[in-house]
């Protein structure tokens, strides 16, 4: 049996190779969520998967796409919403 | 549609949302374009024309675009490029070795000349400021 904190699942598993041809359950702490385009829902690409403590220690630039709503709608929605802007 | 002097929106990139003109028409897929925008080739499929439109030279210089675009009352935010800094000279290797032995002696030499400098300075300092004052009062 797994310690008592390892048997919730506040923690990921992965499994490892070990090089003696075993494989190996680790426990890693879980992953923060990927971003999502606030219009469509896409997988938002150019933002790190990383827990809050690292993305603090990240630059702005490194955080989110350096455009207009970068980090918040994907390129499609964007330009979407650029052309709608421009027309009205 | 896409002429020279078409005030276009870009909507693609970090200038998404900005005003530009077509001041160049380089082939079927691009032009070149300034305003508020940095001057730059551009793909046409980055761009949303609008209706207006502005009359300009093939090639206009940026400041005929931004007098043309103050008409329209459009403010073009001028991005000045900051002037260059000299950084330090990195010293490596050989050099670095050789610096570092030239510097070592110099301030072994030093540091007893200053001393013996300060005990003179001290003394002389007492002797000589006693004159000092009494030729300013004399004045």
């Amino acid at each position: 049996m797994p310690a008592p904190k390892l048997r919730s699942r506040s923690l990921r598993r992965v499994y490892r190779k070990v090089p003696g041809g075993r494989t190996v359950l680790h426990y890693r702490k879980q992953k923060s969520k990927t971003g999502h385009c606030a219009l469509c829902g896409a997988v938002l690409k150019g933002i790190p998967r990383k827990r809050p403590s690292m993305m603090r220690k990240l630059s702005k630039a490194e955080k989110r796409p350096s455009r207009p709503y970068g980090g918040n709608l994907c390129t499609r929605c964007m330009r979407k919403k650029m052309i709608e802007k421009a027309r009205a | 549609m896409m002429e020279i002097g078409r005030i276009c929106v870009k909507i693609a990139g970090r200038d998404a949302g900005e005003k530009c003109v077509i001041v160049d028409i380089l082939d079927d897929n691009y032009v070149l374009v300034d305003g508020q925008v940095r001057r730059r080739k551009c793909n046409i499929a980055h761009l949303e024309p609008v209706a207006e439109t502005i009359k300009l030279k093939k090639n206009a210089s940026h400041e005929a675009v931004a007098s043309e675009f103050k008409k329209l009352g459009i403010e073009i935010k001028e991005r000045k490029s900051k002037p260059k800094k000299e950084r330090p000279k990195k010293i490596r290797g050989r050099e670095k070795k050789e610096k570092e032995k030239a510097g070592k002696p110099r301030k072994s030499k030093k540091m007893p000349a200053k001393a013996e400098e300060g005990i003179e300075s001290k003394v002389g300092g007492r002797t000589e400021k006693a004159p000092a004052k009494s030729g300013k009062k004399s004045k």
